[in-house]
Formats: C-alpha cells, sequence, structure tokens
C-alpha cells in the first residue's frame, strides 16, 4: 500500500544522513501541512453555504490523498460517517466537531497503517474535545458585535462586511493551527503508541468499531420514528436484509412510496399550488415592480451561502444576514444616514436554518424596497417578519434537510464509501446539495418576488403537512435499510457438536439476516429513549465489543 | 400530560419540531403566547413548521392555563412553548403539575447577560427564577433532548 511509503522515509528521517533528513523532514512536514489544509478546508463550511463539505465522508478522502492512500482514506470516512451520523446541528445546539476529530483520527490511523477501528477509537475522544473549542470561540465572537454596532452608526457597510469575513476565518485558522500542532507533535508519539497496541486489542477495537454504528442510528431514529410511521422503517429493513437491495434503491422506493402515501405528485413544486380564490388582501407584499435585478438577487443568494461565518451565540447569523442582503441595501440606500439604520435594523439577532434562509432575504428585500418607496412604511414590521419567520421556517428546512436529504445522502455514500468507492463521497454530496443549492437559490426569487403570499398560500393548503409527513416516511425507510446494509455484526458460536455443528450465524440469518446489528441498533435506541448519555452508550458499546470479541461471542 | 415546558424565544423552531416533539412522543404543542395569539401572521407562520400528526394550538397565557387545567385534555401528550422566564413562573403558579422548565434559548435584551449559550438573564429575571428553585422547581438548559442537562442554579 502507498501509505508504507510515507511510513518508511518517516523510519528513515531517523537513520539517514542529515541532507537526507532535512529533505524527508520536508516531505512529512509538507503532508502535515496538506493535511491542515484539509482541515481547514472543513471549518470553511460556515463560508460554503452548510454544504456538509464537512462531513467525515468528504474529508476522509481528502486526508487519505493528502497521505497517498485514497481508498484507506474513503473507508475510514465512511466509517466515520455512521458513527457521526445522527450527529447534526441545529440551533446552538452544536455536536462534537467531528471536523477536527475525524480529521486527525483518519491522519493518525493512516499514518500508523491502523484501519478503520483505530480512526474511530481516535476520531471520538478528539471530536468531543475539540467541540469545546468551538463553542469556546462562539462564545468568544459576541465581543465583536460591539465593533458591529459601532459600523452600523456610522453606515460603513464595507467594514461590516469585513469583520464578518475576518470573523468567519478566525474559526478555519484557529482550528487548522490545532490541527497541525497536533500532527506536529503528536504524530510520532501516537505511532509508537498504536505500534505497541496488541493485536488481540486490535480485534476487539474492530468489534466494537462495528458496532458504534448502532449508536448512530439510534440517534436517528430517535428524531424520525414515531408510531405512525414506524411501518416504514422495517419496510426499509426487510427490503435491505431479504431482497438485499443497496440503499439508493430503498430511497427510490421510499420517494414513490411516500409519493403515493402523502398524495403528492412534485415534491419540489410548492410553488405551483395555485389556490384561486385565496388571494389575501391583507398582507399584500407582493412586487410588482420589483427593482432589485436579477443579477442582484443571484448576489444575495451567493452571499447566503456566508451566513454561518460569524456564527456566535449572542445573536448568532445576525452579521450573516446583513452581509447576505447587502446587495438590496446597497441598492436602496445611497444616503450614509439611511443605510446606517437599515444595518442597525438587519444587525439584530437572527437565526434560521441555512438551507431556506434565503426565502427570508428575498422577503426582507422586498420590505426594504417597499420602505424606501413609501414614507409611511413601518420599518419595525421589517423585522417583525423576520423575527417571525424565521423560527418557523427552520423547523421546514431543518427537518427537510437533516431528516431527510442528509439521512439518504449518507445512507447512500456511506454504503458505498465503506467498500472503498470514491462515488460515495461524491453521490452524497450530490443527493445533498442539487435539492439544497435548487432550492436555496429559487427561494430568493420566490421571496423576492411573491413574498408572504406564497407562505400564505402554502399555510391554507395542507402541502407542508403532506410534504413532511413524505419526508419522515422516506427518511426513515432509509434509516430501516442501515442496520442491514452498514453494519457487520455476526456471532462464531456453534451449536452442536462435530460434524453436525451450525454455526448459529447460519440459522440466525436463514430466519432474519441481519438480526444482531438490528437487535443492537434497538437495544441501544431503548437507552437513548431511557436518556442515557451518549458517552456512556459510546464506552458501553465499545466494553461490549471488546469482551465480546474476547470471549468469542461477537465477531 | 404535560412532558415539557419550554422557554424558547424563538418558539416553534428547528429544534422543537425535529427533535424535541419525536424524541418525547408530543402529540399536541402548546404556544403560550399573548403575542402571538394575537398575531395571524406568526400563527400562520407557525402552523407551517408544526410537525406532521401534531397538534398546533396557539393561545394566550391566560387562556393556556384554561387549556392545561381541562380533564379532556389530560390524556394528551403536551409540550409547552413559552418565551420568558415570566411567562414561566406564571404558568408554575398556575399549574402545580409543572415541575420542571427546560430553557432553549433567551436572546440578548437591554441589560441582560449571557449565562449559557444561547441564554441571557436580566436581574429581574434571576430573581423570578431563585424564587421559583425555592419552590422545588427545577431549572434545566437543554438545546436538544441529548445534551446532558445543564442545572441553571449553577450557573446564576
Amino acid at each position: 500500500m502507498k501509505y508504507a511509503r510515507f511510513r518508511q522515509i518517516k523510519n528513515n528521517c531517523c537513520k539517514s544522513s542529515f541532507k537526507l533528513s532535512s529533505i524527508n523532514n520536508f516531505y512529512v512536514l509538507s503532508t502535515y501541512i496538506l493535511i491542515t489544509l484539509v482541515a481547514m478546508f472543513g471549518h470553511s463550511e460556515d463560508f460554503l453555504g452548510t454544504s456538509l463539505i464537512n462531513r467525515p465522508l468528504v474529508l476522509g478522502p481528502l486526508v487519505g490523498l493528502a497521505l497517498g492512500d485514497i481508498t484507506q482514506g474513503i473507508i475510514i470516512g465512511g466509517t466515520l460517517e455512521l458513527i457521526f451520523m445522527g450527529n447534526i446541528k441545529v440551533g446552538a445546539a452544536i455536536p462534537p466537531d467531528v471536523i477536527t476529530g475525524g480529521v486527525l483520527g483518519t491522519s493518525f490511523a493512516i499514518m500508523s497503517g491502523k484501519g478503520p477501528a483505530i480512526a474511530l477509537a481516535l476520531a471520538v475522544p478528539i471530536a468531543i474535545l475539540a467541540e469545546m473549542i468551538v463553542s469556546g470561540l462562539f462564545v468568544f465572537r459576541s465581543i465583536f458585535n460591539k465593533k458591529f454596532e459601532q459600523y452600523a452608526e456610522e453606515g460603513n457597510y464595507k467594514k461590516v462586511q469585513r469583520l464578518h469575513i475576518l470573523s468567519g476565518l478566525l474559526k478555519p485558522l484557529l482550528m487548522g493551527t490545532i490541527t497541525f500542532l497536533a500532527l506536529q507533535f503528536g504524530a510520532d508519539a501516537m505511532k509508537t503508541f498504536l505500534d505497541k497496541i496488541p493485536p488481540w486489542v486490535n480485534s476487539g477495537l474492530q468489534v466494537a468499531g462495528n458496532m458504534l454504528p448502532a449508536l448512530g442510528f439510534a440517534l436517528l431514529m430517535n428524531l424520525m420514528l414515531n408510531k405512525k410511521v414506524v411501518p416504514y422503517f422495517f419496510l426499509g429493513f426487510m427490503l435491505a436484509a431479504y431482497l438485499k437491495l443497496p440503499v439508493i434503491a430503498i430511497g427510490g422506493f421510499g420517494v414513490i412510496i411516500a409519493l403515493i402515501i402523502s398524495g403528492l405528485q412534485k415534491k419540489e413544486n410548492i410553488s405551483n399550488e395555485e389556490n384561486e380564490e385565496q388571494q389575501q388582501e391583507e398582507v399584500a407584499i407582493t412586487n410588482t415592480n420589483p427593482n432589485l435585478s436579477k443579477r442582484d438577487l443571484r448576489n444575495i443568494f451567493f452571499r447566503s451561502l456566508l451566513l454561518e461565518a460569524n456564527f456566535n451565540f449572542e445573536t448568532w447569523q445576525n452579521s450573516g444576514f446583513a452581509f447576505s442582503i447587502m446587495p438590496a441595501l446597497k441598492k436602496f440606500y445611497p444616503v450614509k444616514q439611511k443605510m446606517s439604520a437599515a444595518l442597525k435594523r438587519h444587525l439584530q439577532f437572527f437565526n434560521t436554518s441555512p438551507y431556506g434562509s434565503t426565502l427570508i432575504l428575498g422577503i426582507a428585500a422586498a420590505m426594504e424596497e417597499q420602505n424606501r418607496c413609501s414614507e409611511d412604511f413601518d420599518v419595525e414590521t421589517i423585522n417583525s417578519v423576520k423575527l417571525g419567520l424565521m423560527g418557523p421556517l427552520a423547523g421546514v428546512f431543518d427537518s427537510l434537510f437533516w431528516g431527510t436529504f442528509k439521512v439518504i445522502a449518507a445512507g447512500v455514500g456511506a454504503s458505498l464509501a465503506i467498500q472503498g468507492n470514491i462515488l460515495g463521497p461524491v453521490l452524497f454530496l450530490l443527493i445533498f446539495n442539487i435539492p439544497h443549492f435548487l432550492l436555496r437559490y429559487n427561494l430568493t426569487f420566490i421571496g423576492y418576488n411573491t413574498g408572504i403570499q406564497f407562505l400564505q398560500k402554502l399555510a391554507k393548503s395542507n402541502v407542508m403537512d403532506r410534504l413532511t409527513s413524505g419526508a419522515a416516511i422516506l427518511g426513515l425507510m432509509v434509516v430501516g435499510a442501515m442496520p442491514a446494509t452498514l453494519m457487520s455484526l455476526t456471532t462464531p458460536i456453534k451449536i452442536g457438536s462435530g460434524d453436525s455443528s451450525v454455526t448459529l450465524q447460519s440459522v440466525l440469518d436463514q430466519i432474519v439476516p441481519h438480526l444482531l446489528p438490528l437487535g443492537l441498533t434497538f437495544l441501544v435506541y431503548y437507552f437513548v429513549k431511557k436518556n442515557v448519555k451518549t458517552t456512556y452508550l459510546l464506552l458501553g458499546l465499545l466494553a461490549l465489543g471488546f469482551i465480546g470479541s474476547i470471549i468469542h461471542v461477537f465477531a | 400530560m404535560i412532558k415539557l415546558t419550554r422557554i424558547d424565544d424563538r418558539l416553534m423552531h428547528g429544534q422543537v419540531a425535529f427533535t424535541w416533539t419525536p424524541a418525547l412522543n408530543i402529540d399536541c404543542i402548546v404556544v403560550a403566547n399573548d403575542k402571538t395569539a394575537k398575531d395571524e401572521f406568526q400563527k400562520m407562520t407557525m402552523g407551517l413548521a408544526k410537525p406532521a400528526g401534531v397538534k398546533l394550538i396557539i393561545k394566550s397565557l391566560q387562556d393556556t392555563i384554561v387549556f392545561l387545567k381541562d380533564e379532556k385534555n389530560r390524556n394528551l401528550k403536551i409540550l409547552i412553548l413559552i418565551s420568558s422566564v415570566k411567562d414561566a413562573s406564571v404558568l408554575c403558579e398556575n399549574i402545580s403539575e409543572i415541575k420542571s422548565i427546560n430553557f432553549g434559548g433567551i436572546r440578548g435584551r437591554e441589560g441582560s447577560k449571557l449565562i449559557s449559550k444561547a441564554i441571557t438573564l436580566t436581574e429581574d429575571d434571576i430573581v423570578i427564577l431563585k424564587d421559583l428553585l425555592n419552590k422545588g422547581i427545577e431549572l434545566e438548559i437543554r438545546q436538544v433532548p441529548t445534551d446532558k442537562k445543564q442545572l441553571l442554579q449553577e450557573l446564576i
């Protein structure tokens, strides 16, 4: 394997002449820098539209590439994705930092020639530690708010934009530095330590690593499972276990079943739902004479990708919103005084799902335009509409993207990646981001052109109810398929003796294939429901796998 | 049965719709907020965010108390959303079933300071909260159900 070359060179460092060793040192150093860049890329997700480029499934292969073993990177990335699958970012709930944990875990595992099991064992604690640093940064960023206020007072939008970006850069820079230091000072010690691990520990870890995805699945089930949709979970499981269908096919079935059950013809075409008699005039914010060009709106969309760059625990995405709506403000308020008022307006507390943010941006832009055109426009309504929409829309879009698209993307992606298939990470990004960017782009225009009427139509029809229930069915079928396709847990126990002995596993396989992974997933789910802490469950699973492997109950 | 009473000034949003509701098998979400109860626009947007198959009720604080006291609603699994510490204490006074209050998010206001991520409190809030603590009400901070419970009394 290619990473052998890396290890060889590393070993040579110590033995060979000074000149050669400095070349080798340079090689090692440049590898570390490449890995650091991967970590920084992951931490730049907040600049890139929360497009999931920070997931282990994506960063694993990149780390593999830096270390000259992309296949191993893909496999480790896929495995890590399974475990961190249930960890999602909703609102201010910050999950373990999978970026730093994943990148370092993958690096150490590949460098020492160990498999995914070691990567896991390292990634989990590192991710938990790194999360504390990230949370600290989100608290620290609040101190910039004074500066933002001052710039708003001056009406200096350029400085607002600059500070937003600078603050955003802090995260990749800080976490990149930490990654680099960990590699520079920890890699050798880590390698020595990992080399000392005896084989039985390694195989124990392997079994434990095979069990850990049960936690990821259980956390997902905790989010999605309720009495009404339970059958779809088992439908997904049976399609995978008995018919051996790949996750992508089950996703396809899921779409069809969801469409039939919820009676939706076209999922995305919410906007086409015409209800003629519902032309309400109360909150008529329809744009008859738009002043923003297509280009301005496109700009708002692109800027919205930076919405979370300055995420902080005091005002959340406030400067992100101001940054995104700037093309409209610049056009409407050439006078400093008015610009200042507008900046202050949009630097107030804001937080929503980034995936649906453009809808609110579009609506707010349309309202700003009204404000400029008519003297007696009540500017207070702009913020009250923003605040009124941000929570509910976060509910809609977080459920849709985290609960459905992410689950399907990760299910399909990880199932391919654990076999070392590069299509895994590629499909993962495509399945999530094609609907993401299509919707996000179009919502900018829908928001600006039809504004609140669009929402009123939605509220009057039952499209939303059907959409959410359809999405739940689809997501859950894919989750049901996961224990059968993404987890390998078997038992080597034999029944009977001599020639007539059969393995327990073959008996189980005849009744319900993949019964062990399913059973374990439900066991963990039970404990999750009982509010047992995730960390305990993690340790419990590790111990169970370890002991099970030693006493030959699990393999 | 009241499964959760949550202070969250965004009321209905992602964490509520997507994590708390399924985790607690909620079948009725009650938004108890005087302002929202009068605001047709807010009611409409919250209706959009409602998780499928869950009943959403938006009432003023007083009407919520009437609703919660109604025997007919005993067998509903209810999640109550309120937006302020003051409203929480009013509910606690009137509904003895509420023994615990979950803190989700309270944004910064004049004179408030950040005490935990996403939670800010004013001096007035703290006075009310100490009173609630004395009455034996649990005050806990959790963004999502899988978070570790952090007790508020350790922070004020």
